[in-house]
């Protein structure tokens, strides 16, 4: 059983969704504030964290910044809706999905479902010897790592899986459709922007291509290709 | 600025006018020697003289009176003294050049009074009777060396010096009068047109200081209406936020909790959770979206400003758009001319596109298509977005970008709207300086966004 880390500050809301998830099959623990949210995340034992970003004595923000100095635990962020800013941030610094908040929680459910199973293939299935070295950049499926030009890439498992999927087929259209169902593990919906911000952040991580082009570049309303030169 | 060129321009014409004034006026009066006080004092003076003269001629003889207009002569500066009988004889004096004299004596004669003549420029004469005891009557003739006052204002080097020295007094002293009047009132309308912009927290009474007069009484009254105003948006702001941040926990929980009583129901209530889930979700775009709103008004966020390709932002709306149409028997249209690129926030721009196209596919009727044409025109990037859903009347044309407006009976809410698409993209639209409008046109409406065109890059 998953054991999932809930860092909110609304304990109500813990409760109905530690119902719901047990139900759904994970174990849940609820922790109320920044503080301790932080504490019991980085004390270790769970699989996950849902942390929200508006949280007493130390913001979600802060709380998955020092979180990530020293793990590598999976956290979804619960943002305010139609707050871009927030999910931005958020991804930036190392979440590895947002969820605006009010959330559907079967969606919840399948988010918490497909980043615990990217973990676990990376945790336990060391079988997978994947390794891909293209344009200066070399990504091994085993220790979930990204190295660029020498430089250790830090990047969350929804940027890690774009790129690993982008690499494989470099040089080639990668859809939309297809890397948000094998990524994002969901159908890809009209005005669903997540796909875009994932790409954006990861642009940002592997930085501009030594002649200043981008080394990923979007095919207007088909998908994205990572360019070879 | 005009009100200072007013000002200014106004007082140096006063002080022009009134130097003007004062010229004429001393000119006048110095031209009329019939009336000057001095005139008048010497003839006064002329006749105390005469008078002397024959009181000293019957008391002390000839030779007293030779004394006395001896004495009458040597003062200084030295007089000429003539006394002239009726011959034309002098008496005493010189006897020169009388000829000059002879006006002013036959003037004196006939009016037995003591007369003057100032009609020279270099001498001044005046003349009264006399008579002696034994008969004989004479004519006593003063004549002086005048020296002219000085022009106050023209000729001379130093009237001229004061003449400009004025001028450039008048001058400064209006320049620094109308900027003291007029500069107040500048800071008052930079201070409004910074509040009308949206920087409500803009005051005045720094820049207008401690002025104690009626200026500086406005300026305290513009900066407590301007309190007032503030407290009054951000407050009503605030509250529109916090309600619409305060809904989101119940609806959170809500959300949980229908979801667990999805778990556990039976087959048969399932329709109805459905329906709380569909109102539930409803509620929660209404939410984001006031949120949303109330961020544009208050104009104080700060966007993320860049260049953005437009022609592709709307393709790619459209292309989602059109994919949401095909659903319902619709189709998206779009006719693109050329490149165009726009600056401002990609997320702002999108959202309102986005509004006003999906606003279009809700409304117009199947199996009829939207239009979306994105062209340049004069520098602007012009987004016409056309439907087939009837249109509005004409009146209602400008309502339709208030938040919660809702038209008539055609455009219910059925179709799911929640009312404020079309205020956040007129509010989006507005924060980047361009224009959104409405029409109706060939059974259908007609939505047009106007938005400043990027240059195109060079390269």
């Amino acid at each position: 059983m998953s054991k999932i880390l809930i860092i909110d500050d609304d304990e109500e809301l813990c409760e109905l969704v530690s119902e719901y998830l047990t139900v759904e099959g994970f174990e849940i623990s609820c922790v109320n504030d920044g503080e301790a949210g932080l504490a019991a995340a980085l004390e270790g034992g769970y699989d996950m964290a849902i942390l929200d970003v508006m949280l007493p004595k130390m913001n979600g923000f802060d709380v998955l910044r020092n979180l990530r100095r020293e793990s590598r635990l999976p956290v979804i962020m619960l943002t305010a809706r139609g707050d871009d800013m927030e999910r931005i941030i958020g991804l930036e610094i190392g979440a590895d999905d947002y969820l605006p908040k009010p959330f559907n929680p079967r969606e919840l459910a399948a988010r918490l479902r497909a980043i615990l199973r990217r973990a676990d293939t990376a945790n336990a299935e060391t079988a997978d010897t994947e390794k891909l070295d293209v344009d200066g950049i070399q990504i091994s499926a085993a220790s979930r790592t990204a190295i660029r030009d020498g430089e250790d890439v830090n990047l969350t498992s929804v940027e890690f899986e774009l790129l690993s999927e982008l690499l494989r087929e470099a040089g080639k259209i990668v859809r939309k459709e297809d890397l948000s169902e094998t990524v994002l593990e969901r159908k890809l919906s009209p005005f669903d922007r997540s796909l875009d911000m994932h790409i954006s952040n990861l642009r940002k991580k592997l930085g501009q291509r030594s002649d200043g082009g981008d080394r990923i570049k979007t095919v207007r309303s088909v998908g994205y290709i990572y360019t070879l030169v | 600025m005009k009100l200072f060129f007013k000002i200014f321009l106004w007082f140096l014409a006063a002080i022009g006018l009134m130097v003007g004034v004062v010229i004429f006026v001393t000119r006048t009066f110095q031209a009329d020697p019939a009336n000057s006080r001095f005139q008048r004092s010497t003839r006064t003076q002329m006749l105390i003289y005469s008078g002397t003269a024959a009181q000293i001629v019957a008391a002390e003889g000839e030779e007293g009176l030779r004394n006395f207009l001896t004495r009458l002569r040597d003062v200084e500066p030295p007089r000429r003294v003539d006394l002239i009988g009726t011959d034309g004889s002098a008496y005493f004096g010189s006897g020169e050049d009388l000829a000059g004299f002879q006006q002013l004596i036959t003037r004196t004669r006939e009016s037995k009074g003591a007369e003057t003549d100032f009609t020279s420029e270099d001498r001044s004469l005046a003349a009264a009777p006399v008579s002696f005891p034994d008969g004989r009557e004479f004519v006593l003739v003063l004549q002086w060396e005048r020296t002219a006052p000085p022009s106050l204002f023209f000729g001379s080097w130093p009237a001229n010096l004061r003449l400009i020295g004025l001028l450039f007094t008048g001058t400064l002293l209006c320049y620094i009068l109308a900027l003291y009047l007029t500069s107040p009132i500048r800071k008052l309308r930079e201070a409004t047109r910074k509040i009308s912009a949206g920087d409500l927290g803009s005051r005045v009474a720094t820049g207008v200081g401690k002025r104690r007069d009626e200026l500086g009484d406005l300026a305290k009254d513009f900066d407590e209406m301007a309190e007032r105003i503030e407290s009054l948006i951000t407050s009503q702001q605030r509250l529109t936020q916090d309600i619409s941040h305060e809904l989101r926990s119940p609806l959170a929980r809500l959300n949980v909790a229908l979801e667990i009583a999805k778990q556990k129901s039976a087959p048969e209530t399932l329709p109805q959770l459905d329906r709380i889930e569909t109102e539930s979700h409803r509620l929660n775009e209404m939410i984001s979206r006031i949120l949303t709103l109330a961020k544009l008004e208050s104009g104080a966020e700060e966007y993320d400003r860049r260049r953005i390709d437009l022609t592709e932002l709307v393709r790619d709306i459209a292309a989602d758009a059109d994919f949401e149409a095909k659903g319902k028997d619709k189709v998206v249209e779009v006719a693109i001319a050329e490149k165009i690129a726009v600056t401002g926030s990609e997320n702002l721009l999108r959202s309102a596109i986005e509004n006003v196209l999906r606003n279009a596919v809700r409304y117009t009727a199947d199996q009829t298509v939207v239009g979306v044409d994105l062209r340049s025109e004069n520098g602007n990037a012009v987004i016409v977005v056309t439907d087939h859903g009837g249109g509005v009347s004409e009146d209602q044309l400008e309502l339709l970008f208030r938040p919660f407006y809702r038209i008539g009976t055609d455009r219910t809410r059925k179709t799911g709207g929640s009312g404020l698409g079309l205020a956040i993209a007129d509010r989006a639209i507005k924060a980047h300086k361009g224009s959104i409008t409405a029409t109706n046109y060939n059974g259908g409406l007609r939505v047009e966004i106007k938005l400043k065109a990027d240059l195109p890059e060079q390269t």
